[in-house]
């Protein structure tokens, strides 16, 4: 009798109103969940283009950015000439021609811990034809090798048709 | 008699830890999911580049940016819409007027090279020219816009 008298007195919250709700609101969250997929960047600070299209001028131009650098600090010029379809064909690194992004990456490599090329930036002149995945290939080489000063210019139509 | 039979056999199933998962399940897409990525026009096929560093959280909440979507044409793509390099530069033009006015309001100036503080996110497509990217990026200097930051995909 006393058993019977308790379930009388029991409380039941309807549930299925608040699941309802809880799956629409799921529905809501998955279909407008989109995965974005994991990007990188390179940042950089690129001041206005100065008239250092002269590959041989020396850094001091550079000056007003960083009045610490010392002046035997150089700019490290890299061409990059675009061949048919405009991926990367040629390479030329401080007048060195380079057969291919391997062998620039070491030479880049051997250069950057000579102590007497004191270089901490470099000058990127790229053919306009270039498509950017393969700037990048050469900036995320630079990159790795922790060289991040990095300017960019394109190549004038002389440059272009120097041998 | 009949009756009692009756509410024997009636099924309640317990649907609290049913509840409970889509909970969970609810709380999860809640936390990752994220809005503010709507600038970022998911036609574009970034590059691949191994050493590019991801966003940190704290660069993401604190600066003030401007997200450039360049297509396989070299056109801007600004609110889904291609512009050809010259409306682009109109376009970047504006968003400079924007951000100088903002500044303004807020009492801060450029600074001493005239440089604005907004960080230009530049999402452009693997296949566009570097002549294309290379004249948005100058009409950002232009305009005052002297922070970048290059996206690409991370991987080998």
């Amino acid at each position: 009798m006393r058993k019977k008298k308790k379930l009388q007195h029991e409380v039941e919250v309807p549930i299925t109103p608040m699941l309802d709700m809880a799956f629409q609101l799921l529905t809501f969250f998955i279909l407008t969940y989109h995965p974005a997929p994991s990007e990188g960047q390179f940042i950089m600070n690129l001041l206005p283009a100065q008239p250092a299209t002269n590959l041989d001028a020396k850094a001091e131009s550079e000056s007003t950015q960083n009045s610490d650098l010392p002046a035997s600090v150089r700019t490290m010029p890299t061409l990059l000439y675009a061949s048919a379809g405009g991926k990367l064909g040629r390479i030329v690194l401080s007048n060195q021609e380079q057969p291919d992004l391997a062998a620039f990456e070491k030479q880049l490599a051997q250069d950057l811990q000579n102590p007497d090329l004191a270089f901490d930036q470099a000058l990127i002149k790229f053919d306009p034809d270039l498509k950017y995945s393969e700037l990048i290939q050469v900036v995320n080489i630079f990159s790795k090798l922790k060289l991040t000063k990095i300017s960019f210019s394109e190549m004038s139509p002389e440059e272009m048709s120097a041998p | 008699m009949s009756a009692s039979m009756s509410s024997e056999v009636k099924a309640e199933p317990n649907l609290t830890p049913l509840l409970d998962v889509v909970f969970q399940l609810i709380t999860f897409f809640m936390l990752v999911i994220n809005f503010s990525q709507d600038n970022f026009d998911q036609s574009v096929r970034l590059p691949v580049a191994g050493t590019a560093r991801p966003a940190e959280e704290g660069e993401k909440a604190n600066e003030d940016h401007l997200v450039l979507n360049v297509d396989r044409d070299g056109k801007l793509l600004f609110n889904g819409v291609a512009q050809p390099l010259h409306t682009a530069i109109e376009t970047i033009k504006r968003e400079s007027q924007l951000v100088k006015l903002n500044l303004k309001a807020a009492g801060l100036k450029p600074d001493a090279n005239g440089g604005l503080p907004t960080m230009v996110i530049l999402r452009a497509d693997k296949d566009a020219s570097c002549s294309s990217v290379y004249s948005l990026i100058t009409a950002c200097q232009s305009n005052g816009f002297f922070k970048f930051a290059m996206k690409a995909m991370n991987g080998q």
